[in-house]
């Protein structure tokens, strides 16, 4: 009977150490984020600041000083991250607290604001900050749905294995389309020659490839296969069906790719507009102290 | 003499395999097809491309023959001569073909340079299924943002500000710094938006009071500085921590304009003073400032002393005056006899009076409150009662008249009415007596002398009754004291009226307007009707007031917060707030802004 418990136990702890960054710890960053967003909401109900809510107030002042050191803790998130040892909280502490803190900061943020908002340096300091909240939220949703997604898509290939079957599907595409005549020749080529990496960030986003060369290809020589009868000795028969299996694959790579950048993408907004953050949030704090 | 022919190609590890085929002949064919002499498996190039034909031991002649041209040390030609002791480089599709001489034949050397397709090339996993290629740096575009924001919004502006001429009348200077505005100013500074300097006049200096005088100039403060402070209220653990700061970022604290008067809420009117502001000082005033003689009031409807009117204690030409509570009946002495009741009412000699006078002066009945009583222009109080206009057509000071003329003792000079009773005397005789006619009188010449003897001394007594007319004049019953004080001759003064001085304004710490109020009767508030006396203080209590008005946060028809009577900085004038209502309700009149109302509002 103890034992059983001993061994129960043990798997409850093996187990935990499964849980990603938002369980942490039972969601203890969760609650600590809801509680300091409830006391600050509460607060900001109670005090009666004269003439209107704003960050002048001396509860304005506090939720500022509070919102811009918590900015600057959720910033060093990068630092940690590259720092190798264990340190006093685990990467993945720092990370769940960075989350929901992180989201406490919109409450924070909005109430310093009191709801005044206008063309300048201080709102441009507030809409930075919405932009990174929501792009690390847009990252969350990223990181909790899409993988599941992406090996699901994958088929239990490798990007390596994808891009070798690429280029095996090439090189017997030009293999067979040796005997073909030169506009033929060219379909081929121009299949051949379609990066299977191009198109711009839109592309990638959405996946949404208009006019690639393989598919070009492939209707054409399927126009010219359509109505004859496969003898089995046709080249373009053989031409027809490699370049189906070539854009099947090249479809299922650029799902990848999508998947990916959809994965990736939150960050070149996180990142950048967080330094572009700081920098408003500098502007916004000398500016209000240079004309006092 | 042949074409030696060979095809290298690579290992996955990069070694070198070639291929050697000689040709003896004179001409060779180039393409994809296979049966070519030299077979190019390349889909750029045509199954018959072009033919090389050797013209001497030295000299090739490629001609393209396929219709797709080749190139030449990199330039396009559909023929070209080449002699092959110099060498040169033809290329075809994805294929470089050289050309040498080795012990008199000619030699090709052709090989793959191009890969077979995009895919195949050499690829960085990492980077290519990355957004690295598709996006620019993080790194970059943080860098950028940075630099970007810092100098629009931060270094611009404070060079801009750092090298601004010190010549205060060039307005508007400083580069970029309307970004730095929180919010438009309001409707008053409307004028000041964009210049930022006439208030924020140092860098990191808060706005100084001087900056708000420098155009305010007649503004005053609340209390003095010395009854001010203690005034105050603990200021609670807020207002420490805001003073907390105001105080380490240098900023002139409380009793400042801006501690009070915050800028950059957003245009339109500043907004009115909340009841709580006061409360914070005036709730409590007396545990704070022990001799006070304020009492403490937070709430119109719930927490407000009586009213305290000052009160004329004694009258004259350097009356008296004192504060009185509404409780305790005070009695205002204005040295006139009035009692409003006998004037008001609808049944006696007055009212028989104004009957008989109504179509003359536009009267009713009985006499009204508005028979006597004019507005002020502005209608906030009413113009004094005067005997000239209210009251001497009834009370006349005819005493004789010659021709048409009625001549009137003068009002409100007794010394020349003295005079003029004198004057009046020494200057006419007694009526004297008609002999003459058919005038009725006792028969016989006795009558007639004893006529004659009495109006002898009459004629010769004349002057001396002037002292029993005036006597008559100034008391009981005569024409002064009906409606005056006298007072009666002493040493070295004749007889004197009491001045009569009429209050315009009892309460002088608090605003009334009657202008907004007459939707209601004069009798509501002031019962004149029952007053015997002109010294009653006819002024309602509040109680009166407060069936209309209660506090800010009441439910009553008027939510009344303190500013609706009271002002902070306060002058003759009605208060801030009302002066600004009223102005908004009437156009083209100046708000307490000062921008011109168009009405609209």
């Amino acid at each position: 009977m103890a034992t059983k418990a001993a061994s129960s136990g043990r798997r409850r702890q093996r187990q935990s150490l499964h849980d990603g960054f938002l369980r942490h710890r039972n969601f203890f960053w969760l609650k600590v984020a809801t509680i300091i967003s409830l006391v600050v909401i509460v607060a900001y109900m109670l005090i009666d600041v004269t003439p209107r809510p704003n960050g002048g107030s001396w509860y304005g002042y506090t939720l500022g000083t509070v919102g811009a050191g918590l900015i600057l803790w959720l910033t060093l998130l990068g630092a940690r991250k590259r720092r190798m040892n264990p340190g006093v909280w685990s990467l993945k502490a720092w990370t769940s607290a960075h989350v929901y803190l992180g989201l406490s900061l919109i409450v924070i943020g909005t109430l310093h604001t009191g709801f005044q908002f206008g063309w300048n340096v201080h709102t441009l300091a507030y809409v930075l900050m919405m932009f990174v909240i929501l792009s690390g939220i847009w990252g969350i949703v990223a990181y909790a749905t899409l993988p599941s997604a992406l090996s699901a898509n994958r088929d239990e290939m490798t990007q390596g294995q994808m891009l070798d079957a690429l280029r095996s599907l090439d090189r017997q595409l030009h293999d067979a389309a040796q005997p073909l005549n030169r506009e033929q020749a060219q379909w081929v080529q121009s299949s051949l020659n379609e990066d299977p990496f191009g198109g711009n960030i839109w592309r990638r986003l959405t996946g949404y490839y208009p006019n690639s060369p393989t598919m070009i290809a492939h209707q054409e020589f399927r126009e010219l296969t359509a109505f004859s009868p496969d003898l089995g000795n046709s080249p373009l028969e053989k031409v027809d069906s490699l370049l189906e299996r070539k854009r099947v694959t090249l479809q299922l790579l650029r799902r990848h790719l999508r998947i990916k950048a959809m994965l990736e993408v939150w960050l070149y907004i996180h990142i950048p507009a967080t330094f572009a953050l700081i920098a408003a949030l500098t502007a916004h704090i000398v500016s209000v102290f240079f004309y006092w | 003499m042949a074409f030696i022919i060979r095809q290298i190609s690579y290992t996955a590890d990069g070694r070198e395999i070639v291929r050697p085929k000689s040709v003896e002949k004179r001409m060779i064919v180039l393409g994809r097809s296979a049966d070519s002499d030299i077979h190019l498996p390349d889909l750029n190039i045509a199954p018959e491309h072009a033919r090389l034909d050797r013209l001497d031991d030295r000299r090739v002649r490629v001609v393209a023959s396929g219709g797709l041209d080749f190139e030449i040390d990199g330039r396009p030609t559909s023929r070209t001569e080449v002699d092959v002791t110099k060498g040169a480089e033809l290329g075809f599709g994805g294929h470089l073909l050289t050309f040498s001489r080795e012990m008199g034949d000619i030699v090709i050397a052709v090989r793959r340079v191009e890969a077979l397709s995009d895919a195949s090339e050499e690829k960085n996993e990492a980077e290519v299924f990355s957004l690295s290629k598709v996006l620019p740096s993080r790194r970059i575009m943080a860098w950028g943002g940075v630099v970007a924001i810092l100098l629009a919004f931060l270094i611009v502006p404070i060079i801009s500000h750092a090298f601004a001429s010190k010549d205060d009348r060039k307005i508007d200077q400083v580069i970029g710094d309307k970004s730095w505005s929180s919010g438009k100013l309001s409707q008053a500074h409307h004028q000041l938006e964009g210049n930022c300097e006439a208030c924020h006049q140092q860098a990191f200096v808060s706005v100084r009071d001087s900056a708000c005088v420098s155009c305010h100039t007649s503004v005053h403060d609340h209390a003095p500085a010395n009854r001010m402070g203690p005034a105050r209220r603990d200021p609670g653990l807020g207002g420490a921590v805001l003073a907390g700061f105001a105080k380490f970022f240098g900023k002139e604290g409380e009793g400042s304009c801006v501690s009070c008067h915050t800028e950059h809420e957003g245009a339109g009117a500043m907004q009115p003073t909340a009841q709580a502001f006061c409360v914070d000082c005036h709730g409590t005033l007396d545990e704070r400032l022990i001799n006070t003689k304020l009492q403490n009031a937070s709430d119109f409807g719930t927490d407000h002393p009586q009213f305290r009117p000052a009160v004329m204690v004694t009258p004259g030409v350097h009356p008296t005056f004192q504060r009185v509570s509404l409780d305790n009946r005070p009695q205002d002495n204005s040295g006139l006899k009035f009692p409003h009741k006998l004037h008001l009412s609808g049944t006696n000699g007055v009212a028989r009076m104004v009957q008989t006078m109504r179509g003359e002066f536009g009267w009713g009945n009985a006499l009204v409150c508005k028979d006597c009583h004019t507005p002020t222009p502005d209608g906030v109080r009413f113009q004094p009662v005067s005997m000239e206009k209210n009251c001497q057509m009834c009370h006349s000071l005819g005493f004789e008249q010659i021709g048409g003329t009625l001549r009137t003792l003068r009002h409100g000079e007794p010394k020349q009415v003295i005079a003029d009773i004198r004057a009046y005397y020494r200057s006419t005789g007694p009526v004297r007596p008609d002999f003459s006619g058919m005038a009725r009188r006792r028969p016989g010449d006795y009558t007639q002398a004893q006529t004659q003897a009495t109006f002898a001394m009459a004629a010769a007594n004349r002057p001396g009754t002037a002292d029993a007319a005036i006597r008559a004049v100034f008391s009981q019953g005569g024409a002064c004291f009906d409606c005056h004080q006298v007072t009666p001759p002493r040493a070295g003064a004749d007889w004197g009226i009491v001045p009569v001085k009429q209050t315009m304004r009892y309460m002088q710490k608090g605003w009334f307007s009657h202008d907004p109020h007459r939707t209601e009767t004069c009798q509501s508030c002031h019962k004149a009707d029952a007053s015997n006396s002109s010294t009653d203080l006819l002024l309602p209590g509040i109680a009166v007031c407060r069936d209309c008005h209660l506090g800010e946060a009441s439910n009553s028809d008027v939510p009344s917060s303190c500013a609706l009577c009271h002002s902070y900085h306060a002058d003759d004038g009605a208060p801030w707030t009302t002066r600004d209502r009223v102005a908004r309700g009437k156009p083209g009149t100046n708000t307490a802004a000062g921008g011109r109302s168009t009405g609209s509002k």
